[in-house]
């Protein structure tokens, strides 16, 4: 009972991550009709941003652990929306709905993004120091502090952009050219700048689930890359565009994860979870919650 | 550009020249290069021949290392003899492209992207978890039979060079124009009858069982292979030669894998500046040159080279 229960929390864990990483990418898809490959230089930026923050304000300054990651956390959103911006005007404006212009434009971006992070960053990992040390027990399974408030937060933020894409007229927008760019178009929504918002928001998801991430592993600059290919099998499964299949997929991803790794190996899992993407293709190619193509 | 025979002349006599130079250069080094150069045309052909029915073809690269690892097998642990185990490659990447095809294809656009992404990445997986396959290390010790060492480098490049004539041999017959017209509207070509997912297959295991005999000849060309060879990257860089070279005509991505490949030779010392590079000529050639090479010669022989071309 214990082992199930923490292998329950170990997917919570994995799985907030995921359901952050695959939610901006899923996003950016729905509007912009585009698989942005380049989503993990988002999250790495993230990371790389808390780690050199960290490192400064704690060792030099001499501030409050848990005040500079605040101010590493705020640093990193912006960062990674000036990247955005920079990369979203020369370049991603130029190949909306285009995949195979997009895949080329975002391949490009990686290379020359991680290739940057490198010069900048260095090869060595780095660890940040805990921001809430301690230990609690839930039903018998024991977790540090620090990864269950990173299972609320991403909750919260998970929550926060469905109410977003569910209740505001900006969420609206976005779900309209989703849908149907041309009928959108059409009631006046402005295309692309709702593209534009669309591609910031997702950004910004990799970013917050990065700065959360370097809180529990070690920070190096392909941190996001690992990333990537669960986070395709997530959108895969639970259907390219879908606010809602992104996060079921993204919990089932952790839950194959989490427990076929404890009971086979990792490799075991992964392999199950093609296979699953496999079966789903044969049974229903657009996804658990997918539009079919049109 | 090059469309009548003279051009498939020229290419003809360059890769008679190409055979000739690895049979009497007497440097290894430059054999080596022009196999290199010949292989990596091999990917980006093949890359661009499943663009024609409109798929982005991620699992290039899969298809490249089963290959590769076919023959790595058959000739270092079946011991089966150099012709044979050249020829279990493409077979045996024919066939697992036909079962992978056969369930993938009824997917496209984003979908088959992210399926063969995926694939790519777990086939890679799996040689670094199993053992008999060498693992993280990968195999070693694919020879051609001392007779034939000195001839290798010629049939090395004869096979690639059959292979790229093959391909456009395909893509200038009625298939090829089949092919071309269901990533136009394939609603067409099922309305007069045709079966439009069989021939998306056909199209596919026609490119991954090219693939997998250039992955055979790599094998026996590098003599070690490892896992990491075969990443999803072998698959963008050839996307990279295809659209600098321009995908409008199958010369497009030979021009690109020579020059890159040539360029790439130079590039080597560099570290990481070597990927920034690469990213930057990826960008710049999508964004600034849209069409590539073949389609920069179109557009100075229409003569609107200036201003940005029509998407």
């Amino acid at each position: 009972m214990e082992l199930q229960v923490q292998l329950l929390i170990n997917t919570l864990q994995i799985g907030s991550v995921y359901v952050l990483f695959a939610l901006g990418l899923t996003l950016i898809f729905g509007v912009m009709k585009i698989v942005n490959f380049a989503h993990g230089t988002f999250f790495t930026a993230a990371a790389l941003v808390v780690s050199t923050v960290m490192s400064v304000s704690v060792e030099t300054a001499g501030l409050p652990i848990w005040f500079s990651y605040l101010i590493a956390f705020t640093l990193a959103l912006l960062i990674v929306c000036m990247i955005g911006f920079v990369v979203y005007f020369f370049g991603f404006q130029y190949v909306l709905k285009d995949l195979n212009g997009s895949f080329i434009l975002s391949i490009g971006l990686l290379l020359l993004l991680n290739g940057t992070y490198l010069i900048l960053y260095g090869g060595v990992p780095r660890s940040i120091p805990d921001v809430v040390p301690g230990n609690i027990s839930l039903f018998g399974a024991s977790l540090t502090i620090q990864r269950l408030l990173l299972i609320i937060v991403a909750a919260i933020i998970t929550i926060g952009l469905y109410q977003l894409v569910h209740r505001t007229k900006l969420g609206l927008s976005l779900r309209a050219v989703a849908e149907d760019q041309e009928a959108a178009m059409l009631q006046g929504i402005p295309f692309r700048r709702v593209a534009f918002y669309g591609f910031l928001i997702g950004a910004t998801l990799a970013a917050c689930a990065g700065a959360l991430m370097a809180t529990v592993t070690p920070v190096t600059t392909v941190i996001g890359d690992d990333f990537l290919v669960k986070a395709f099998i997530i959108i895969i499964i639970g259907g390219l565009g879908s606010v809602l299949g992104a996060i079921l997929g993204g919990l089932l991803i952790a839950l194959i994860e989490s427990f076929g790794g404890y009971y086979f190996d990792p490799s075991t899992a992964t392999l199950a979870m093609f296979v699953l993407v496999v079966v789903l293709l044969i049974v229903r190619p657009q996804g658990i919650l997918g539009h079919a193509e049109r | 550009m090059l469309k009548g025979n003279q051009g498939l002349i020229l290419c003809i006599l360059i890769a008679i020249g190409a055979i000739c130079f690895a049979l009497f250069s007497g440097d290894p080094y430059y054999a080596q290069v022009v196999i290199w150069v010949f292989t990596n045309a091999a990917l980006a052909v093949t890359l661009r021949f499943v663009l024609l029915i409109g798929e982005l073809n991620i699992a290039t690269a899969a298809f490249f290392g089963i290959g590769a690892y076919t023959t790595a097998v058959a000739s270092t642990i079946l011991g089966w003899p150099f012709f044979i185990s050249l020829l279990a490659a493409p077979a045996i990447a024919g066939l697992i492209s036909a079962l992978f095809g056969w369930i993938t294809l009824r997917t496209k656009g984003p979908y088959f992207l992210l399926i063969s992404f995926a694939f790519t990445e777990i086939v890679r997986l799996i040689y670094t978890r199993t053992d008999a396959l060498g693992g993280n290390s990968g195999m070693i010790g694919m020879f051609p039979p001392i007779e034939l060492d000195t001839y290798f480098p010629a049939i090395a490049i004869t096979i690639l060079a059959a292979i790229l004539f093959g391909l456009y041999a395909v893509e200038r017959s009625n298939l090829g124009r089949v092919f071309k017209a269901i990533q136009n509207n394939e609603d067409i070509p099922r309305s007069v009858g045709l079966n439009v997912i069989g021939l998306k297959i056909l199209c596919f295991v026609i490119a991954s069982t090219a693939v997998g005999l250039a992955g055979g000849v790599h094998a026996y060309t590098n003599n070690v292979i490892a896992p990491a060879d075969f990443t999803y990257f072998v698959a963008v860089l050839a996307l990279a030669y295809v659209k600098i070279g321009g995908e409008g005509h199958i010369i497009g991505p030979i021009i690109g894998a020579t020059i890159l490949t040539i360029a790439g030779q130079f590039l080597h010392s560099f570290g990481p500046y070597e990927n920034i590079f690469y990213g930057a000529i990826i960008i710049g050639a999508l964004l600034l040159v849209p069409g590539g090479i073949v389609g920069l010669g179109e557009r100075i022989k229409a003569g609107t080279l200036i201003g940005r071309a029509e998407r």
